[in-house]
This record gives structure tokens, C-alpha cells and sequence, in this order.
């Protein structure tokens, strides 16, 4: 019986990291219990993660810490649109309910937003880390090699702007009509700008300045549909 | 002994409650009627402006207070306004019940120390700035900001909403979509704008040291500069033209730059080069226009 308990404690201690993933996921800010304490002890893997996280949820409340929440509705939408296409590695049905968890980071504009802009950030690294000219070489809009994780940066923070984007704008609910159309019509500039610039950098895939306005303008998506977000949570109020 | 403590209890809770109450409740008029505030500050006040749709006028004065009177015709508006040492915050509010964005339309008038830093944000409407020295920040969708001899740190992010901005000294930084942005006869030491397809403006001399970036996307960017100006200059336009008033030599600081094979470039130096001006464009037109 005491090897048994023992035998017990000892798998516990030998949680395997998607274990510990998952715990990580569902923890509410709360300690994480011992058997993962134990398992980020000795895993240098997860205790990057969770470090990463962990800075990742503290700048997101520090910048979401004045505004309201996000209409549920918005961010069951928003789950689905990840979940179908696979951007969120959880295979949960949809819920009724928001999770609690690291997702909710996503509870609010400003955390959405510094999301966003992490992925822009990711996107830009691709530009400095690797050197122009090896990018403009290997561009995503001129079918990438597999598993260039760099470019694949740049894909997902397309695909991830799109969905958002596609989510929240036919739902906002701001109470001034004419910032809605404001909004909406200057999405669609950037997403024009973002064609041309695309087009521009196929062209030509050794055009730095290309490029570089290709980045400005996924920035400025990501602006606008942080803006989006935050007009229309708070419905035109300030 | 029990109960009377807690009756005592009781009502020194409700007393303060009712205080709490009293001071967090937005002052509302009647329809059209002109509130009027006044806050005791010292030098340097912070001030916050939040509110979604109206005019906002800021003026300065060399009284250390700040003045706070604003209109709504719908008086289903509330404003709440707030001091806190040094710190004076304004925000409209609706009074109660679904309102319209007409309804919640507030025209402010506020006057301030001259040496304030001011924060407005606002969606829809007009906000325009006087005399005020100090740091300052703008984010609106919308409204258009005109400032107006203003010196300070600067910024501004519109969605199309435009900039004007006369005889503003200090720095500026200024973002937009599809603004418009005008520096009319600046003394700014450091100046970086961009719009997407909005025209950007410059219609005044550049400091020594200075530097400037223009930058836009499908807009015309006109810089206007005196004979005496002396600056360093860098414009390039991918798919438009560059056209040049002035009379460049060749840039004698720093390395020779290369001739880009994509769009139109023109590098060069004015008088001794002593600001640096950057101008450029995706598919916009630059002009760099003499202003006498």
C-alpha cells in the first residue's frame, strides 16, 4: 500500500510537459499545485513557457487594467473562429461561458491588442533576425521553404488579423454610426494598402522598403482593430 | 449593547455612503444649459479630457486654475469631472437610458494654466488647442485636431481625423490612416509623421539640428523651405514622382548613398545640411517646393 501511494506520487512528480500544459492553461492565477511545481522544477522547456506566459499576462493586465470587459458574445465568436482554424491548439466544443485560464488574456481590448501586436512583433523579427535580403529571398508570398518558423510568424499574424478582424467588425456595436463606417472604411484602406505592398514585395522580393511598408501596415491593422475593439466595448463612450 | 453598536454602525455607513454618492455624482443640466467648474491648481496641472463626440476647446491663461463649462442640448448627458491634487479629469457621461451619439454631443470650453499637460480623448467633433505649453496627447477616430501656438511634446493618433498644426514649436509625433497633416510655419526640433493616404503638409523653416520624417502611403507629401534653410535631404517614392524646387549638391556628410533601383529617389544637401529631413512614400507624389 505504501508503494503504491509512493509509486503514485512518483507519476504525479513525472507529469509529462502536455500534463503540465494543460494544468498551466486552466491554472486562474492561482499557485500551480506541487506536482507541476515539481515537474517546472526540473523541466527547462515548461519553465520557459510558463515564465513567458507569466510575462505575458502581467504586461497584458498592466495595459487593460482601466478598460471593461469584452461583450461575452464577442469572445465565444472569437474562440470558435481560432478554434476552427486551428490556431488554438484546445480541442474544446464551444462553451457557453469564458474560460478562465491564459485566454483570459484575451478578456480585454487591450490585452487583444498587445496580442496582436506580439504577433507583429513576431513578424517584424522576421525582417531584423534574418537579415532582409534572406527574407526577401525566402518570402511566405513566394512559397516559403517548410518550417521556416520566421515566415511562418508573419502567416499566422496575417491569418490571426484576418479572423479577428473578421469577427469584430461585422459585430460593432458602437453607438456613433458614423465611427463605425469611419472604422470599417479605413480597415479598408490598410487592407488595400496590405495588397499592394504584398503585391509589391512578390514583384519584387528584394525590396527592403517594400517590406518595411508591408510591416507598417500590419501594424496599423493591428492598431485599428485595437481601436475597434476598445470604441466598441465601450460603446462610443470614453 | 450589541444592537445599538451595530444601529451606530448602521448609520455612520449609510452617512458615508450617502457622501461617496454625493461626491461621485456627474453634474447634469437641464437641455442646452452652460455648466461651469472651476478648480483651484498649482503650476503644471495634468488634465484629462474623455468624451466621445463634441467640441473641445482648449484655451490658456496665466491664472493657476482650471475652468471647466460645457453644453449638451440633449441633457442626457452627464459630465463627472474630478481633481485630485494636481490632476483634473473630465469625462461625459449618459445621464441614463439608451441614448443616440447626437444625445451624448458635448461642447466643452476649457481654459487652463499655460504650462499644463493635457490628455484628450475623443471620438467624433473638433478639438482645438491654444497656447498651452506643455506635453500632450491626442487619440481620437474621427475629430480633428487644430493646435495652435502650442510648444511641448506632442502626439496624436487619429483614425481620419486631421492635424493643423500653426506655430507649433517642440516635438511632434503624429499618426494617422487617412488624416490630413499640416505644419504651418513650425518651430518644432524633431518632427515624425505618418499617414496612409492622407497629404502631409510642411510649410516652414527647419531648425539646425532638427529632424524631420515624413512618411506616407498613397498621399502627396509638400515640403515648402526657405533659401536659407540649411538641411540634409532623403525622399523617395516607390511608385510616384519626387519633384524638386531646390538646388541640391551632393550630401557631403556620412557615406554616399546609392541610388535605389526601386521608384524615385533624391538625396542631397542644402546650404551646410545642418537639419535632416526624411520624405517618403509608397506610391504618393513628394514635392519639395521653394517658399519664396
Amino acid at each position: 500500500m505504501k508503494f503504491r501511494r509512493k509509486w503514485k506520487a512518483m507519476k504525479m512528480m513525472n507529469m509529462e510537459c502536455d500534463q503540465f500544459e494543460r494544468i498551466l492553461e486552466q491554472q486562474d492565477n492561482g499557485p500551480l499545485p506541487a506536482p507541476a511545481l515539481a515537474h517546472l522544477e526540473a523541466c527547462e522547456t515548461c519553465r520557459i513557457l510558463s515564465a513567458d506566459l507569466g510575462a505575458i499576462r502581467d504586461a497584458a493586465l498592466e495595459l487593460g487594467a482601466e478598460e471593461l470587459p469584452v461583450p461575452e458574445r464577442v469572445w465565444i465568436s472569437l474562440r470558435q473562429q481560432l478554434n476552427a482554424e486551428g490556431i488554438l491548439a484546445v480541442e474544446r466544443p464551444p462553451v457557453p461561458e469564458v474560460p478562465a485560464g491564459w485566454w483570459a488574456v484575451f478578456q480585454r481590448p487591450a490585452l487583444a491588442g498587445a496580442f496582436l501586436s506580439l504577433l507583429l512583433a513576431a513578424a517584424a523579427m522576421v525582417g531584423y533576425q534574418s537579415g532582409s535580403v534572406q527574407i526577401a529571398m525566402h518570402s511566405p508570398l513566394a512559397s516559403p521553404p517548410a518550417g521556416n518558423t520566421f515566415l511562418s510568424a508573419e502567416k499566422e499574424f496575417k491569418e490571426e488579423s484576418l479572423a479577428i478582424g473578421n469577427v469584430l467588425i461585422p459585430q460593432l456595436q458602437i453607438r456613433d454610426a458614423a465611427v463605425t463606417d469611419s472604422l470599417r472604411r479605413n480597415l479598408g484602406v490598410v487592407d488595400h494598402f496590405i495588397a499592394m505592398c504584398e503585391n509589391s514585395v512578390r514583384e519584387q522580393p528584394d525590396n527592403e522598403m517594400a517590406r518595411e511598408y508591408l510591416y507598417g501596415a500590419y501594424e496599423q491593422k493591428a492598431e485599428l482593430l485595437a481601436t475597434a475593439m476598445n470604441r466598441s466595448v465601450t460603446g462610443g463612450l470614453q | 449593547m450589541n444592537a445599538s453598536c451595530n444601529v451606530v454602525k448602521a448609520g455612520a455607513l449609510g452617512l458615508i455612503m450617502a457622501g461617496l454618492v454625493l461626491i461621485a455624482s456627474p453634474a447634469s443640466a437641464s437641455p442646452g444649459d452652460r455648466v461651469e467648474k472651476h478648480f483651484a491648481v498649482q503650476s503644471k496641472p495634468k488634465i484629462t479630457v474623455r468624451s466621445s463626440n463634441g467640441r473641445i476647446q482648449v484655451k490658456a491663461w496665466t491664472k493657476n486654475e482650471v475652468m471647466v463649462a460645457w453644453t449638451n442640448r440633449s441633457g442626457k448627458s452627464a459630465v463627472d469631472t474630478e481633481e485630485a491634487g494636481n490632476r483634473v479629469e473630465i469625462t461625459t457621461q449618459e445621464a441614463g437610458g439608451k441614448i443616440s451619439a447626437e444625445d451624448l454631443k458635448t461642447d466643452f470650453e476649457i481654459t487652463v494654466p499655460v504650462e499644463s499637460e493635457l490628455h484628450v480623448r475623443t471620438d467624433s467633433g473638433n478639438v482645438t488647442v491654444e497656447s498651452v505649453h506643455g506635453d500632450m496627447t491626442f487619440d481620437t477616430v474621427g475629430a480633428n485636431l487644430q493646435l495652435t501656438d502650442v510648444n511641448g511634446y506632442v502626439m496624436a493618433k487619429t483614425i481620419d481625423g486631421s492635424l493643423v498644426c500653426t506655430r507649433c514649436s517642440g516635438k511632434l509625433e503624429a499618426n494617422s490612416i487617412s488624416g490630413n497633416m499640416q505644419m504651418i510655419d513650425p518651430s518644432l526640433d524633431s518632427l515624425r509623421v505618418q499617414t496612409s493616404s492622407g497629404n502631409i503638409l510642411f510649410d516652414g523653416s527647419f531648425l539646425s539640428r532638427g529632424i524631420y520624417i515624413m512618411k506616407n502611403f498613397s498621399g502627396t507629401i509638400e515640403v515648402h523651405f526657405a533659401s536659407s534653410d540649411s538641411f540634409d535631404v532623403r525622399a523617395t517614392s516607390l511608385k510616384g514622382d519626387v519633384i524638386n524646387q531646390a538646388s541640391f549638391k551632393p550630401d557631403t556628410h556620412g557615406s554616399p548613398h546609392a541610388e535605389s533601383k526601386f521608384g524615385h529617389s533624391l538625396f542631397g544637401t542644402m546650404n551646410d545640411g545642418h537639419a535632416k529631413v526624411e520624405l517618403t512614400s509608397f506610391s504618393g507624389t513628394i514635392k519639395i517646393l521653394k517658399r519664396d
